[in-house]
């Protein structure tokens, strides 16, 4: 730069002046996306994009494992996290939403790490750069952890209206925010006649999460004395898991509010009209929750790195890595590993003992298959609003070395509820918490 | 320290704690890093008077707290000599622990602040607990092992704390304890601390049991060993 004549200054800005102008009039964040956030990398930078259980659980215990030697950045456009696990139970009216709010910027401050309070606009592999609203950061190792996003097309085949028209009046909620809000409303306010929930086809988001949801909305309408139906449309022939814990709540504190139906495939919603037609007949609803199928967030199809046919990442079975680019390593929900469930605790379990294990091992220059552990899964459901009573899951994993794959060691699955477990369930959340957050 | 240098104190150690139980303790303080001490505290009943071996009910969880006041710590008896062993950190150390001390050899003593999320025993709810051979775990299906209903972390009391199953990436935290004149004593800790980030985390909830957090960090020197149940309203055990 140092005998750079005057002119060419000029020249090179009007030339960036001409890009300004176009880069504007197409996309409102291009002024700012142009500028570096950050200095250059060192070799060691690590940058998170997604600050769910999966980003949080990865920026922690990456400070943890190797404190000054790596340079975590972790970019969110949240303004507040809200947790997803827990959230059923809060639609329960049992906990206050205080419970399910932490913020992003104590760990930071604990553990060291960058927090960059932006959304992420584009994600260039090549460049290995992640450009966001508020500037671009250049990274070594990339964790993308970009959870869910909800897959309208596959009810209204591109029509973005009724799509729009279904999120808006029948919210999901499997996605934290205003969704959740809008959905506590609807059940509080339901007086009477039919609610439909719609379980989204596997694999989703949480598998036990529709059925924990219709048994914490049976509570509330039973409390309430609504004279009105829960029907629950199961594209599966069974619940699972924990069927036998639901079941036995449906029928024995809720028999009759809980309609199961299940090998109710969805054919077409109607949300102007308020009918859902499913290979298991048709269903008129006065209000619902209706969940469309889940993919990898929008990021991940941003970046490229989602298989098409199935909606998710593919990732190598141990170490997380994108089949598509090793650099990049997909973390939580958007990745797909065989017998994984897309839960929160699944998310936090597999990012601390194998993607964390392995991109440390990388930074190291040691054997990353060498570092992976064996995660665990702990899933409780509250079934029981009063007395809390809850079901739990557990299943532990081990790593098969040949297969370079993790495969099930144990599945405990308590189905009896119990006031036991609905307070291990508090405590379970807690600590998760407390890990991510303090 | 090398695999040959390490079987060596372990077996001095051994051999050393058949003799004498302090010459143990300064023996155990030679394991790099693994042994911390603090203040020797005797362990009292409720009365006041020192704990004597025919005090413990065989397979009973029993809470003190040591070496800080606010430290939950388990005693149990197990009923028969427990030999010591080799114990492995996530880091790749290794530590040998003592196994059993009084006259059978089978009282230890862990502190029950879990090593994965620090769940502990407060007041209202114990969710870190002893279960023994004849009440097993509903969930995991298994006696004589000490679990944490947070997220199901097994650890074997037999073995030093070590971890049989679960999330949780260290062994319990072993409280060393001194076996002499009848009388039991803690004198310190081997293994990993949870007590940094247990302090951290639990901030406001020690303020508010203990008055502040300087309080809740005063070292004891006796420490009262009551029943599990008699401590915690509620004991989960899952």
């Amino acid at each position: 730069m140092a005998d750079f004549s005057r002119r060419d200054v000029f020249k090179l800005a009007g030339v960036g002046a001409l890009i300004g102008t176009m880069h504007l009039s197409s996309t409102a964040c291009a002024a700012t996306t142009a500028s570096r956030m950050l200095p250059p990398s060192k070799g060691n930078r690590v940058v998170i994009v997604g600050g769910g259980w999966a980003g949080m659980t990865a920026a922690k215990h990456l400070k943890k494992e190797m404190g000054d030697k790596v340079d975590v950045v972790l970019i969110e456009k949240r303004k507040i996290f809200m947790s997803c696990p827990i959230s059923n139970v809060w639609l329960g009216g049992l906990v206050e939403m205080d419970f399910l709010m932490h913020d992003f910027h104590t760990p930071a401050s604990k553990y060291g790490y960058t927090f960059i309070n932006a959304t992420v606009t584009d994600i260039d592999r090549d460049k290995k750069r992640v450009y966001t609203t508020e500037g671009y950061v250049d990274y070594d190792y990339l964790i993308l952890a970009p959870g869910i996003r909800y897959n309208y097309d596959a009810w209204f085949k591109g029509d973005k209206d009724m799509a729009r028209i279904c999120a808006t009046h029948f919210p999901s909620a499997f996605i934290p925010g205003s969704e959740h809000v809008a959905l506590k409303r609807k059940v509080d306010n339901f007086e009477e006649g039919t609610f439909v929930l719609v379980v989204p086809p596997p694999p989703h988001r949480c598998p036990p999460a529709p059925y924990e949801r219709a048994a914490m909305i049976a509570h509330v309408f039973k409390k309430n004395g609504v004279k009105g139906r829960l029907i629950i449309l199961d594209p599966k022939d069974q619940i699972k898991p924990k069927g036998p814990g639901f079941r036995q709540a449906y029928e024995q504190l809720y028999l009759d509010i809980v309609e199961y139906v299940p090998n109710a495939k969805v054919k077409e919603v109607d949300p102007v009209n308020k009918v859902i037609k499913t290979t298991a007949g048709d269903f008129k609803f006065d209000d619902a929750n209706l969940n469309p199928p889940h993919q990898a967030g929008d990021l991940a199809w941003k970046a490229g790195l989602v298989n098409p046919k199935t909606g998710w990442c593919d990732v190598d079975q141990l170490t997380l890595q994108s089949k598509l680019d090793p650099h990049v390593f997909v973390a939580g929900d958007a990745s797909s590993v065989k017998g994984f469930p897309k839960s929160g605790d699944m998310a936090h379990n597999h990012t601390q003992n194998m993607v964390v294990k392995a991109l440390t091992a990388l930074l190291k220059g040691k054997d990353p298959y060498e570092a992976v552990k064996a995660p665990t899964n702990t899933c409780y459901s509250m079934v029981n609003g009063s007395p809390k009573e809850a079901i739990v899951i557990n299943v532990l994993y081990e790593i098969d070395r040949k297969k370079k794959a993790p495969v099930k060691k144990k599945v405990n699955v308590e189905n009896t509820r119990s006031a036991r477990l609905a307070h291990a369930t508090f405590e379970w959340a807690k600590a998760l918490y407390r890990d991510m957050f303090s | 320290m090398n695999r040959r240098e390490f079987l060596k104190v372990c077996s001095t150690v051994a051999t050393a704690s058949l003799a004498s139980p302090s010459l143990f303790s300064k023996l155990v303080q030679a394991q790099e890093g693994a042994f911390k001490k603090y203040k020797k505290a005797l362990l009292v009943k409720e009365d006041g008077s020192p704990l004597k071996p025919e005090d413990l009910k065989v397979g009973k969880e029993y809470i003190f707290f040591y070496p800080y006041r606010s430290t939950p710590c388990m005693l149990i008896d197990l009923g028969e000599e427990v030999k010591g062993t080799q114990v492995k950190l996530s880091d790749g150390t290794a530590y040998y622990w003592q196994g059993g001390v009084g006259p059978k050899k089978s009282v230890v003593a862990y502190c029950s602040i879990c090593p994965h999320q620090l769940s502990y025993p407060t007041p209202e709810f114990s969710f870190i607990n002893y279960y023994p051979s004849d009440t097993p775990s509903k969930v995991v299906g298994r006696g004589n092992v000490i679990q944490c209903c947070a997220h199901m972390s097994i650890f074997d009391p037999k073995k030093g704390g070590t971890v049989i199953d679960g999330p949780a990436p260290n062994p319990l935290l072993t409280i060393v304890l001194e076996f002499s004149d009848g009388k039991f004593y803690a004198v310190g800790t081997l293994g990993k601390e949870p007590f940094e980030d247990f302090f951290d985390a639990y901030r406001r909830d020690l303020r508010k049991r203990y008055g502040s957090s300087r309080k809740a960090k005063e070292l004891v020197e006796k420490s009262t060993v009551v029943e599990v149940e008699k401590y915690a309203k509620e004991i989960i055990r899952c």
